[in-house]
């Protein structure tokens, strides 16, 4: 569904992704891995078209869409849920979520029951539900990531991305935001998950991309690579994973 | 205390044209963190082709009311294409190359360009622009106010109304605000940011063009009325505060009421140093405006 060739992307003239390649099937989860500054966001922001890549290819089903404007490639089916959130803090939770499904409202993409995919939301997120009215820059930020998952799905995408979604939230929500991604990955929702909480991300995906300093390190099934001892040594310490939980 | 309510009337009447004026100003603020300073121009070319299109359909024989009625969705159509113009030959470059004063210089030029047009088909010389409703004032206990004055007011409130009434229930106006908070991640949203910006600029120069054809009937239309009222509005603007929609109005009102008082009790020779006073002094203790907000992000 979403296949990368050899990305390269950057700030300016810095280059921060040397050409990375990555593949993620219909209907799996694929998590990348990694430290801090490996390029993970900037994977992420590249694939949607927040930054252009200044070389390589992004395949989308079977069209490309390296170098489109992130509008464009949204309209394609490609969400994006991005790093710190981004919620649009001035309109309700109601609202937030309608815009993630604009593509479809205005006819860019099938349109089918907006309405109803804004319930199943309220559904799978509860916490929205109670909210619906509020001002998003009044939710917590654990409610925040749930209000950016959800709004990423109102588009119905083909491929979701999700930039760190356990980011500077208490242990109990980002075991209810991994739980929600267990059952997304039920419903054969194509994703692919960055997270610097690797052992939880290695535990819940198919399949797994380790990267380092902008190159694609290793590769492999979750389950593998988990048991790595490389992998194991870098990103599932027990010292690191004590510092997380 | 007559003369008092008077003059409280009259302000409100400037003072909402400002308003209008200054809605434009925060239109184009909020979604692209830029401003057209020509929109002093804006509102003398829609005075002006409002003017020519009165001539033109009274001169087929239609009576002035009609005329103005057939004239106004006309001309608010020239000021949205007029504001998109703006934007595309001396903004969207700009904002591109994150240049931070290539926007100010091209809005200025422009302003000048367009003055300089309206002064070579329309004449130096300030015209009367016939009002469509009769010129005697109606009198409310001891205020006199024109037919036309309550127009305006009433006029310039719906305006703003209906604009923000499309930004909460439409899905467009639910984009421009979107855009207008982030415009990275409503650009993930599928929304296209840029032509949102065109847009602002056009509804931003339409509603200049609007406060053109509701103030030429009360004063007169020509190719200098606008420079002066653009500079008051972005006084009302800065005063009311960039990001608030409350606050133009208010602005407005306050610009507009310090100046007949001042006009009134001191000299009209200085009715324009108060509300300049009131902007230096906002810009000094509250640089947001009176009523704007500093954003807070949560991390």
């Amino acid at each position: 569904m979403l296949k990368v060739t050899n990305l390269v992307a950057g700030y300016g003239k810095v280059q921060v992704l040397h050409g990375i390649s990555l593949e993620v099937e219909k209907g799996t989860l694929v998590t990348l891995i990694g430290s801090n500054g490996a390029g993970k966001t900037t994977t992420l922001r590249t694939l949607s078209g927040m930054i252009k890549p200044s070389a390589g290819s992004i395949l989308l089903g079977d069209r490309e869409i390296a170098g489109l404007d992130a509008f464009k490639i949204a309209r394609r089916g490609l969400a994006h849920s991005p790093e710190g959130r981004r919620v649009f803090p001035t309109q309700t939770v109601a609202d937030n979520l309608l815009l993630g499904a604009f593509p479809r409202l205005t006819g860019a993409r099938p349109k089918n029951d907006v309405m109803a995919d804004r319930d199943r939301m309220f559904a799978l997120f509860p916490r929205l539900a109670e909210r619906r009215g509020q001002l998003a820059g009044t939710l917590s930020g654990g409610e925040q990531q749930m209000l950016a998952m959800g709004r990423a799905l109102m588009l119905e995408p083909e491929v979701l991305l999700l930039d760190e979604p356990s980011m500077g939230l208490a242990p109990k929500l980002v075991a209810e935001v991994f739980s929600i991604i267990a059952r997304l990955k039920a419903e054969k929702i194509t994703m692919l998950l960055v997270e610097q909480f690797a052992a939880a991300a290695l535990e819940v995906a198919d399949f797994a991309y380790v990267l380092e300093n902008g190159r694609i390190a290793a590769s492999g099934p979750a389950a593998t690579l988990k048991n790595d001892p490389a992998v194991r040594a870098a990103y599932l310490g027990a010292a690191h994973a004590s510092a997380h939980v | 205390m007559n003369i008092l309510a008077q003059l409280i009337v009259s302000g409100i009447v400037v003072g909402m044209i400002y308003g209008v004026i200054a809605f434009g100003y925060q239109l184009t603020f909020s979604t692209s963190k830029t401003l057209n300073f020509g929109q002093g121009e804006a509102l003398t070319l829609g005075a002006l082709v409002g003017l020519s299109l009165v001539w033109f359909l009274t001169a087929r024989g239609l009576g002035i009311g009609l005329a103005y009625i057939v004239m106004l969705p006309l001309v608010l159509m020239f000021g949205l294409a007029q504001g998109a113009v703006v934007e595309r030959l001396g903004v969207r470059q700009a904002i591109k190359n994150k240049s931070e004063a290539g926007w100010i210089m091209a809005t200025i030029a422009l302003g000048i360009i367009f003055r300089n047009i309206a002064e070579n088909l329309w004449g130096r010389d300030a015209l009367k622009f016939p009002s469509p409703l009769p010129e005697i004032a109606i009198v409310v206990g001891p205020v006199r106010i024109q037919p036309m004055e309550v127009v305006i007011v009433l006029g310039a409130l719906a305006m703003m109304l209906a604009v923000e009434a499309f930004n909460r229930k439409s899905i467009f106006g639910k984009a421009v605000v979107a855009t207008a908070s982030d415009r990275d991640a409503a650009g993930l949203m599928g929304i296209n940011t840029g032509l949102v910006i065109t847009f602002s600029y056009a509804l931003s120069s339409m509603a200049a063009a609007f406060a053109g054809v509701l103030i030429a009937p009360i004063t007169l239309a020509g190719a200098t009325m606008g420079g002066v009222l653009g500079l008051k509005a972005f006084a009302v603007a800065i005063i009311g505060g960039l990001s608030s929609g409350l606050g133009v109005v208010v602005g407005g009102l306050i610009l507009g009421i310090t100046e007949t008082f001042t006009g009134y009790y001191i000299s009209t020779g200085y009715k324009d140093v108060p509300g300049l006073v009131l902007l230096l002094l906002v810009l000094a203790l509250k640089p947001t405006g009176l009523f704007g907000k500093a954003v807070i992000k949560k991390v």
